[in-house]
């Protein structure tokens, strides 16, 4: 009964999966080829150099916490404002790629 | 018509026939006149409307000596942001934590508010983080031209020495339109990605996987809110600063 049950579920889940149906049938027009190439290229490259700098960011902030952890505070805060920042360049990236591909 | 949300369709259904005549009049044309409210504007008339109820109910409520549940949120809102912001601009910060407390609150229910069924973000659309961002610009710049004056205001533009002052002065004022347009983006992009990455992972894999994403969407909607008031209080404390 309960694996009847689970199975009903998974299929009233699945019918909810509306996005992939509304995908139209992509012909590349051939002077637009490469625009979704570039863009998946670009987005990995910008996400590759933000975690690079995020990673550093982190680190310097754990050894400076286990130097001094008296100092929570202020390096809580300048990691969290760090990571954001570097996390809004990778973004920036992102809103490229939605404005410029069709 | 388009496609409307419900709390949209009821503004629309009541205050089409106001809302359409007044913008025509001012020169707007709505592409639907019959629904000339928007959804990222319903929506964010909705967060307006939670927003003074809660603080009608909190001022309604407010006691000395037996303080309730609203009046204690409340209160660590207004201290954590006072605390935040004595720490970033130094003394006399109090005048500005009506501003950040109201913004914070603004895009912290503006994020949570798309993930109930049947509502979505304000901010994720790209009109409402702009707003934002252009209020806090122009808040900023109004407190520190009244701080220090406006001669010595723009003298902050030119950097420490005159001589660098032709190289310094177009670096600065790019930077300062560089704000705006990064608080606008930051906010816009994390709500609109979580959006987006949320609907790919639903058509992927319906079942487990989304929630997931959810859970972030979650962590990410208190994370922006807080960047933008922090880096709110930072662009404070650069106008207001004086050297000693």
């Amino acid at each position: 009964m309960r694996k009847l049950l689970f199975l009903f579920v998974l299929m009233a889940l699945m019918l909810v999966a509306a996005p992939v149906y509304a995908q139209s049938a992509a012909a590349a027009a051939p002077v637009n080829w490469a625009v979704p190439i570039a863009a998946g290229i670009g987005m990995a490259i910008a996400s590759g150099l933000c975690a690079l700098g995020q990673g550093k960011a982190t680190a310097s902030a754990a050894e400076a916490l286990a130097r001094n952890p008296g100092a929570r505070p202020g390096i809580q805060l300048a990691l969290i404002l760090g990571l954001a920042l570097i996390e809004s360049l990778a973004l920036y990236t992102l809103v490229i790629i939605f404005a410029k591909v069709k | 018509m388009p496609e409307q949300l419900w709390f949209t369709q009821l503004l629309n259904q009541h205050l089409a026939g106001v809302v359409t005549p007044l913008l025509q009049r001012i020169g707007f044309v709505p592409r639907y006149p019959e629904a000339p409210i928007s959804n990222f504007v319903a929506m964010e008339l909705l967060v307006f409307l939670i927003l003074i109820v809660f603080f009608v109910l909190v001022r309604a409520r407010l006691s000395v000596d037996r303080p309730g549940g609203l009046q204690h949120i409340m209160e660590a809102v207004e201290g954590f942001v006072n605390n935040q912001s004595e720490e970033i601009i130094g003394h006399h910060s109090e005048g500005f934590t009506p501003f950040l407390v109201v913004l914070g609150l603004f895009i912290l229910i503006g994020n949570l508010i798309g993930l109930v069924p049947g509502f979505e973000s304000p901010t994720a659309s790209g009109s409402v983080p702009l707003g934002c961002a252009i209020l806090t610009f122009f808040y900023y710049n109004f407190h520190g031209i009244r701080k220090q004056g406006l001669l010595k205001y723009l003298k902050h533009f030119t950097g420490p020495m005159p001589a660098l002052a032709p190289l310094m002065l177009p670096i600065e004022l790019f930077s300062h339109g560089a704000r705006v347009l990064s608080l606008t983006l930051r906010l816009y992009a994390n709500m609109f990605a979580g959006d987006m990455v949320t609907l790919v992972f639903m058509s992927l894999i319906p079942v487990l996987v989304p929630v997931v994403f959810l859970g972030l969407h979650i962590f990410v909607s208190l994370l922006q809110a807080y960047i933008f008031v922090l880096l709110t209080t930072v662009y404070l404390a650069g106008a207001v600063a004086e050297e000693h």
